[in-house]
C-alpha cells in the first residue's frame, strides 16, 4: 500500500500538471469571443437556419465544425451555417433551395476552396497538394460529412465503414481483396487508411510512413525494418511491392508470381545485363547461380535464402 | 473441429469479453423498463443506409465477416434524448462444421474457429457536463479466440485533449503445403519448410493536448511485437535441414511534437525514436536429420545430429520531422518537409552444431562447428520535399513539386568459425563490410485548367532520376559490387468532366520513357491509364465503373520484359423506394495480367522464358430484404458474398457466400444468425483445397 507521503507526492504532481495544462491552455487559446451584435449584410445567423433545419442543426452542435459558431478567429461567430452556405437572407425570403449555395453540389475545386477557407495551412493541405485525390478532383466532401456522420464526427473511424467508403471509388482495388491471400480488410481487422493516407503523403501511392520516412509496412512488419548488415537492395529501392501484391493475390503470401522461383528469376535472370545494349545495367542479374531448377530442392529459393528480406549475418541471405 | 491458436492469451480475451459485457449490461439492467407500446428499435443491420456514399460492394464482405459497418454506425448515432450510453454489443457463439480438405490451408487463409465470441461492440459514453471527458467511444471486434481482435478507445474533452488508443491482436498462421515444394512426390521430409504460427500485437496510443488551439502539443507511443514458432531451415554447405524455430521481436516507437497554426503559416515539428529487439532460436534435439539432399556428397552422407543457434538483435533510432505550409499571397502557397531518421542495429549470433557436414570451398569435412558472428548496421536516411501551388489566373493552377530521398547504409560483420573433426580443428575468421547507397529525386510540374465549371483539364511532366550502389567487401561468391542508374521522363494528362450532378467522368494517363532502371522488371517504358465513371441513372439506381491499364516494357538487358495488366469493374447500388423494402449492391471485376521475361537457366545457361498469366473474375453481392413486421418489430435478411475464379498460372477458385437474419425479440435486443460457407480450390494443387461452413448465432443489445 502506498504511503501517505507517496500519495501526497502523486497528488502534487497531478495538480501541478493540471495547473500547467490549464495555464498553457489559457495562453494558447484566444479570449472568448463576444457575439457580434450586428450581422453583416445578407446574413441571417445560425439560429434562423436552425428554425427550419433542426435535424441538421442539432447534430451539428456536436461536431468539431460547431467551433466556427463561437471561434472569433474563424470570422463567422453566430453564423456557422453561412460560413459554407453563404449569406442566407435571399433563401429565407424565398424558401427556395436555388437561392442558397449547396457545397455538396459544387465542383471539387470550388468545394475545396470553401473548406480551405479555414483549413488552409494545415498538415493535410501539404498532403493534399501531393495527392492523386486532389489531382482527380476528389473533394473533401467526398469523404467528410460536414454536419455530422452518424455520431462519428466528420469522418468515419470504423475499419469496415472506411473500407466501404474507399471501395465506393476504388472498386478495382477492393476486388483484389477478395482473392484468397489478402490483407485482412474484408474481415474488418484493417482499413485502407492503415496503409494509405487519404490526404496524400510524401511516399508513392499516398503510402503511410513509419518513423518519419520509412515505408508504412514497417508499422506492422517491424521485423523487416532492419537496417540489415546485408540488405536485399530491392527492398530499399522498389519496396515490398516488388515481390508482393499488397492488396491480395491468388499466390501464396501475396507473391506476384505463382512460385517463389519465378519471383526471383524476374531479377536474378543470369542475363549479361548491360553488355552492349545499355550503359545502365540492371541490378541483381549477374553473376549467375548454378542451381538445377529442375530439381525440387531448388524450386523454392527461400528454403535456403530464407532471410530474403535482409540478413544480419550472411551475405548470401542464407541465415 | 476446433481450431487452436497456439499460445493465445485466452485469459485476456475472456476478461475483456466479461468486462465489456458487464459494462454494457449493467446500465441496461439499471434502465427503467420500456413503456408499453413503445416504438420498436430500428433494424440493427441496414447496410444500405450508408450505401449512397458508395456504389461498391464492400459492404457485402464486411457483413459476411460479421462486422456490419453501417449497422454499427446507426447504432452509435446519438439519440435526441441524450442517453449517457449509446451503442450496441454483439455476443454470440460460432460453430464450425469441420474442415473438408486441407486444414493447414484453411488456417492459413481463414482461421476462424468455434466458441463463444464478442463479435462486435461499439458504444459511446457521453458526459453532458464534460467533467473529465465529453465523450468516450469504444469499438471492439472479434474477441474470443479470434484471429483478428481489435479494440479502439477514443476519449476527448473539447479544447482540452483527445486521446486515442488502438489495440490489435492478429494471428499469423501460414502453412500452405505447396509453398515450399510443388512436387510433393519427389520430396523428402517436410512439405513446407518456411511456416509460421505466430501472433502480432500492435498498440498505438496518441494524446493530443488543446485541440483547436493555435498551438497543439502531442505525444504518442506505438508498440509492435510478434512471437511464435515455426519451421525453417538450417543451411549448411551442400545440404539444408528443416528444423523448428522460435522467434520474437518488438518495436517501440516514441514520438512527440507540436503543431503551430497561424493565419498564414502552419508548422509541425516532431521528434521521435524507436527501440527494437529481435530473438530467434533454431534448434534440433539430438537425432539424425538427413536434410534435403537425398544423394551422397563426395561420397559422404551429409546429416545434422544436433543444433542450437540463436540470434540476438537490438536496435534503436531517432528521427526528426519538420513540415511547413505558408499562404504567402492569395495566389501562392508554399510548403516543404524535412525528414531524417537514423536506425541502427547490433547483432550477435551464436551457433553450435554437430553432424557430418562440409565446407565446400575447401572440401573440408567436419563433425562439429562453433560459429560466432557480431555485426552492426547504420542507415541514415534523409528525405525532403518542397513545392508551391500557384494560381496566376482564376481558372489555372500550377503545382510545382520537388522531392529527394537519400539512404546510405553501412554494415559490418565479424565472424569466427571453428570447425572440428576427429580431434583436429580449424579456425576461420572473416570480416565483411557492406554498403548500400540509394539516391532518388523527382521533380514534377502539373497544370490544372478549368475551362468551365464542369470540366477540369490536367497536364504535367515528371522527371525522375537516381543512382544506387551496392557492395560487399571483400567481393566473393554470389554478391559483389553493383551500380545502377535511374532516369525517367513521364508525361501526365487527365480530365474530369461533370456535365450534370448525375454523371461524373474522370480519366488520367501517364506515359513514360526511361534511360535507365534499377531492375529489369522495374517500370521502364510504360503507359498507365485510369478511368472512372459514376452515373446516377435514377433516384434509386447508381452505377460506377472503374478501369485501369498498365503496359510496361523493358527491351534492354536481353530480358525483353513485357508486362501488361488490365482491370475493369462495374458496380451498382439499387435502392427502390429508398430501400424501404429491399436493396441490392453488387460488383463485378475482371482482371488480366500477362508477363513475359527471359532468363538463362541457372545451371545450363539455356535461354528460357518465364511466363505468368492470370485471368480473374471477381463478383460481390449484398441483398438486403426488410421482412414483414411482426409485433411492431422489423426483421431483416441479408445475403450475398463474394466469388473469385481465376485461370492461368495459378488457377484458383474461392467462394464465400453468406446469409444473415436479424430478428428483434424485444426493444433493444435482436437475435441474429449468420451462415457462411468457404470453398477454396486450386487446379494444380488439389490437395490444398478446403471447404467449411460457419454458423454464428447471438444477440445484439442496443441502447
Amino acid at each position: 500500500m502506498p504511503s501517505t507521503k507517496c500519495m501526497r507526492n502523486i497528488d502534487l504532481r497531478l495538480c501541478s500538471a493540471v495547473l500547467f495544462l490549464a495555464a498553457f491552455r489559457m495562453w494558447a487559446q484566444p479570449a472568448e469571443p463576444a457575439p457580434p451584435s450586428v450581422l453583416p449584410a445578407g446574413y441571417v445567423g445560425s439560429e434562423v437556419c436552425a428554425a427550419c433545419h433542426e435535424t441538421i442543426a442539432t447534430p451539428f452542435e456536436k461536431t468539431p465544425h460547431h467551433a466556427v459558431e463561437t471561434d472569433k478567429r474563424k470570422g463567422f461567430v453566430g453564423r456557422a451555417c453561412e460560413s459554407c452556405h453563404g449569406p442566407g437572407e435571399k433563401h429565407i425570403a424565398s424558401a427556395d433551395a436555388k437561392d442558397i449555395r449547396n457545397p455538396g453540389k459544387l465542383g471539387a475545386v470550388a468545394a475545396d476552396k470553401l473548406c480551405l477557407t479555414c483549413h488552409l495551412n494545415q498538415a493535410t493541405q501539404v498532403g493534399r497538394l501531393e495527392s492523386s485525390h486532389m489531382k482527380d478532383q476528389v473533394s473533401c466532401l467526398s469523404c467528410h460529412k460536414v454536419h455530422e456522420n452518424g455520431g462519428h464526427n466528420l469522418v468515419t473511424r470504423q475499419a469496415p465503414a472506411i473500407n466501404e467508403q474507399c471501395a465506393g471509388c476504388h472498386a478495382n482495388e477492393w476486388a483484389q481483396f477478395q482473392k484468397p491471400n489478402h490483407h485482412k480488410l474484408p474481415e474488418g481487422a484493417m482499413s485502407c487508411v492503415d496503409c494509405h493516407n487519404p490526404h496524400g503523403s510524401i511516399r508513392p501511392a499516398s503510402m503511410q510512413s513509419f518513423g518519419a520516412n520509412e515505408p508504412g509496412c514497417i508499422k506492422c512488419h517491424g521485423d523487416k525494418r532492419g537496417p540489415f548488415t546485408f540488405e536485399h537492395p530491392v527492398m530499399r529501392m522498389e519496396g515490398c511491392a516488388a515481390c508482393h501484391e499488397p492488396h491480395g493475390s491468388a499466390n501464396p503470401r501475396m507473391l506476384t508470381r505463382q512460385d517463389v522461383r519465378f519471383v526471383c528469376l524476374e531479377c536474378h535472370a543470369n542475363m549479361p545485363a548491360g553488355s552492349t545494349a545499355t550503359a545502365h545495367p540492371a541490378l541483381g542479374v549477374v553473376p549467375p547461380a548454378f542451381h538445377d531448377l529442375t530439381s525440387p530442392r531448388f524450386q523454392n529459393c527461400t528454403i535456403c535464402h530464407q532471410k530474403i528480406h535482409g540478413s544480419y549475418i550472411d551475405r548470401n541471405l542464407l541465415r | 473441429m476446433r481450431v487452436r491458436h497456439g499460445f493465445f492469451p485466452k485469459f485476456v480475451a475472456l476478461k475483456f469479453v466479461a468486462l465489456s459485457l458487464a459494462a454494457f449490461i449493467m446500465p441496461l439492467l439499471a434502465q427503467s423498463p420500456a413503456p408499453a407500446g413503445a416504438a420498436p428499435s430500428a433494424p440493427p443491420a441496414t447496410p444500405t443506409t450508408s450505401a449512397p456514399a458508395s456504389t461498391g460492394a464492400a459492404a457485402s464482405t464486411s457483413a459476411a465477416a460479421g462486422n456490419d459497418a453501417t449497422a454499427s454506425t446507426n447504432a452509435a448515432s446519438p439519440v435526441p434524448n441524450e442517453n449517457w450510453l449509446t451503442g450496441y454489443i454483439d455476443l454470440g457463439y460460432r460453430w464450425q462444421t469441420g474442415v473438408g480438405g486441407s486444414l493447414a490451408t484453411y488456417r492459413s487463409i481463414v482461421n476462424l474457429g468455434s466458441g463463444p465470441k464478442l463479435l462486435g461492440a461499439d458504444f459511446t459514453i457521453t458526459d453532458p457536463k464534460g467533467r473529465l471527458f465529453d465523450q468516450i467511444m469504444v469499438r471492439a471486434y472479434g474477441w474470443g479466440d479470434e484471429p483478428y481482435q481489435t479494440l479502439n478507445v477514443r476519449v476527448s474533452k473539447k479544447k482540452w485533449y483527445e486521446f486515442n488508443a488502438d489495440y490489435r491482436d492478429m494471428a499469423y498462421f501460414d502453412y500452405l503445403p505447396s509453398y515450399a515444394d510443388p512436387q510433393l512426390s519427389t520430396r523428402g521430409i517436410a512439405l513446407n519448410e518456411q511456416s509460421f504460427d505466430t501472433r502480432r500485437i500492435l498498440g498505438s496510443f496518441t494524446l493530443e493536448l488543446l485541440p483547436g488551439n493555435w498551438i497543439v502539443p502531442y505525444v504518442a507511443y506505438d508498440r509492435d511485437s510478434g512471437s511464435g514458432s515455426g519451421e525453417t531451415t538450417f543451411v549448411s554447405d551442400a545440404n539444408e535441414f528443416p528444423v523448428p524455430n522460435t522467434m520474437s521481436d518488438r518495436t517501440s516507437l516514441f514520438r512527440g511534437g507540436v503543431r503551430i497554426a497561424r493565419k498564414s503559416l502552419h508548422v509541425t515539428l516532431e521528434e521521435g525514436g524507436t527501440t527494437f529487439g529481435s530473438h530467434q532460436s533454431i534448434y534440433q534435439t539430438p537425432g539424425t536429420n538427413p536434410g534435403n539432399l537425398t544423394t551422397p556428397f563426395a561420397g559422404q552422407t551429409m546429416d545434422l545430429t544436433s543444433l542450437l543457434a540463436a540470434y540476438g538483435v537490438s536496435g534503436s533510432s531517432t528521427y526528426s520531422k519538420g513540415l511547413f505550409i505558408a499562404n504567402v499571397a492569395p495566389w501562392l502557397d508554399l510548403y516543404g518537409q524535412f525528414l531524417f531518421s537514423q536506425p541502427k542495429t547490433n547483432v550477435t549470433y551464436q551457433q553450435a552444431d554437430t553432424g557430418n557436414l562440409v565446407l565446400e570451398s575447401q572440401l573440408l569435412f567436419y563433425t562439429g562447428q562453433s560459429y560466432l558472428v557480431s555485426a552492426a548496421a547504420l542507415a541514415p536516411h534523409t528525405t525532403a520535399n518542397a513545392g508551391a501551388e500557384i494560381r496566376p489566373f482564376r481558372r489555372v493552377r500550377i503545382i510545382e513539386t520537388w522531392m529527394t530521398d537519400h539512404m546510405h547504409e553501412n554494415g559490418s560483420a565479424n565472424s569466427n568459425d571453428g570447425l572440428s573433426n576427429l580431434g583436429t580443428s580449424a579456425q576461420i575468421q572473416a570480416l565483411l563490410a557492406s554498403s548500400l547507397a540509394t539516391n532518388y529525386s523527382q521533380t514534377e510540374t502539373d497544370i490544372f485548367f478549368d475551362p468551365t465549371s464542369k470540366l477540369v483539364l490536367h497536364g504535367g511532366y515528371r522527371y525522375v532520376w537516381g543512382d544506387a550502389n551496392d557492395a560487399i567487401l571483400p567481393t566473393a561468391e554470389l554478391v559483389g559490387a553493383e551500380q545502377g542508374k535511374l532516369r525517367r521522363n513521364v508525361g501526365l494528362g487527365g480530365i474530369t468532366f461533370r456535365p450534370t450532378s448525375k454523371l461524373s467522368l474522370t480519366g488520367e494517363a501517364e506515359v513514360a520513357s526511361s534511360g535507365g532502371a534499377y531492375f529489369q522488371n522495374s517500370l521502364y517504358n510504360y503507359q498507365k491509364v485510369r478511368a472512372k465513371a459514376r452515373y446516377q441513372a435514377t433516384k434509386s439506381l447508381s452505377i460506377f465503373a472503374d478501369f485501369t491499364l498498365l503496359d510496361n516494357q523493358n527491351p534492354l538487358s536481353g530480358a525483353n520484359y513485357k508486362y501488361q495488366s488490365q482491370q475493369e469493374s462495374l458496380s451498382l447500388l439499387w435502392m427502390p423506394k429508398a430501400a424501404k423494402n429491399w436493396s441490392f449492391q453488387g460488383s463485378y471485376s475482371r482482371s488480366t495480367m500477362n508477363s513475359d521475361v527471359g532468363y538463362l537457366d541457372p545451371e545450363y545457361l539455356i535461354p528460357l522464358l518465364s511466363i505468368y498469366r492470370d485471368d480473374a473474375h471477381t463478383a460481390t453481392a449484398l441483398f438486403s430484404w426488410n421482412l414483414p413486421h411482426y409485433a411492431k418489430m422489423a426483421p431483416k435478411l441479408t445475403a450475398g458474398g463474394s466469388i473469385f475464379i481465376s485461370s492461368g498460372s495459378r488457377a484458383t477458385s474461392y467462394y464465400r457466400p453468406f446469409a444473415k437474419l436479424f430478428l428483434p425479440v424485444r426493444k433493444n435486443m435482436t437475435w441474429f444468425t449468420e451462415w457462411t460457407y468457404y470453398d477454396y480450390g486450386e487446379v494444380l494443387y488439389l490437395y490444398e483445397g478446403f471447404r467449411t461452413q460457419l454458423v454464428t448465432t447471438g444477440l445484439r443489445i442496443t441502447r
